[in-house]
């Protein structure tokens, strides 16, 4: 197998990409925590992102596709709203914030585990370039 | 954007050691250990180039994406690095040999 010593990097990098995106969709799901109208007469629908691997055997990762949450929506009781139904109650989005502060806090340590092994691949490649001094 | 970069010189030390065995002649006409490290320099160059150009356009907004330019920039410093360990060394056995007692 042919030696690449920017495989690591690469990697790396593509986890830093990878988890750039999930923070990016849960920033979505919690800014749209409370959208009733996501422009298709429904509330806005939860995201997930859905990572593949990006080649067979040592691989990056990659996002493969961002998928819709297709739970049912909450209903809350506000007859007084324009978008209440004949009982009175709202469709409001199937997002669940403390879901979602796991899913940042699995986003923000994946990205720190990702930006640590390029940290540290670095220092092993200096030790090796240490045995030329 | 796969750059490969092997970063033992073995296959340049392979290079010297193939050098050493031929003629003095044949090392003039070929020159291959200088062609190896010219051909090295003007990839680090690239590489260097390219960090750049990938910083420019972050700055600039036509790129977006951060982790690419800390990609490009981690590689060309790494083979930076090399470079000027693989010149270090080839200074030092240059100051070596002109110690030497004829």
């Amino acid at each position: 197998m042919e030696i690449n010593s920017f495989g690591p990097i690469d990697i790396a990098v593509s986890g830093l990409k990878a988890f750039g995106r999930q923070m990016e969709i849960v920033s979505s799901n919690v800014a749209n925590a409370r959208t009733t109208d996501a422009g298709n007469g429904e509330p806005y629908r939860r995201l997930e992102a859905i990572f593949k691997t990006s080649t067979d055997g040592i691989s990056g990762v990659e996002l493969d596709d961002v998928a819709e949450d297709m739970s049912d929506f909450e209903k809350m009781l506000s007859p007084g709203s324009p978008g209440a139904d004949a009982g009175g109650y709202v469709s409001m989005p199937n997002v669940q914030l403390p879901t979602e502060l796991i899913n940042l806090n699995l986003a923000s340590r994946g990205y720190q585990a990702n930006a640590a092994i390029l940290k540290r691949y670095q220092k092993m490649v200096e030790s090796s370039l240490e045995l030329l001094k | 954007m796969a750059i490969n970069f092997n970063p033992d010189i073995s296959s340049m030390i392979s290079k010297a050691a193939e050098l050493k065995t031929q003629g003095v002649a044949e090392v003039q006409n070929k020159g291959n250990f200088g062609k190896a490290i010219t051909g090295y320099l003007q990839d680090v160059n690239d590489q260097q180039d390219q960090a750049n150009t990938s910083i420019t356009e972050l700055l600039s907004g036509k790129n977006k994406d951060i982790n690419s330019v800390v990609a490009s920039v981690a590689k060309a410093d790494m083979s930076f690095k090399l470079l000027v360990g693989v010149r270090n060394k080839l200074v030092q056995a240059y100051q070596e040999t002109m110690k030497m007692q004829i």
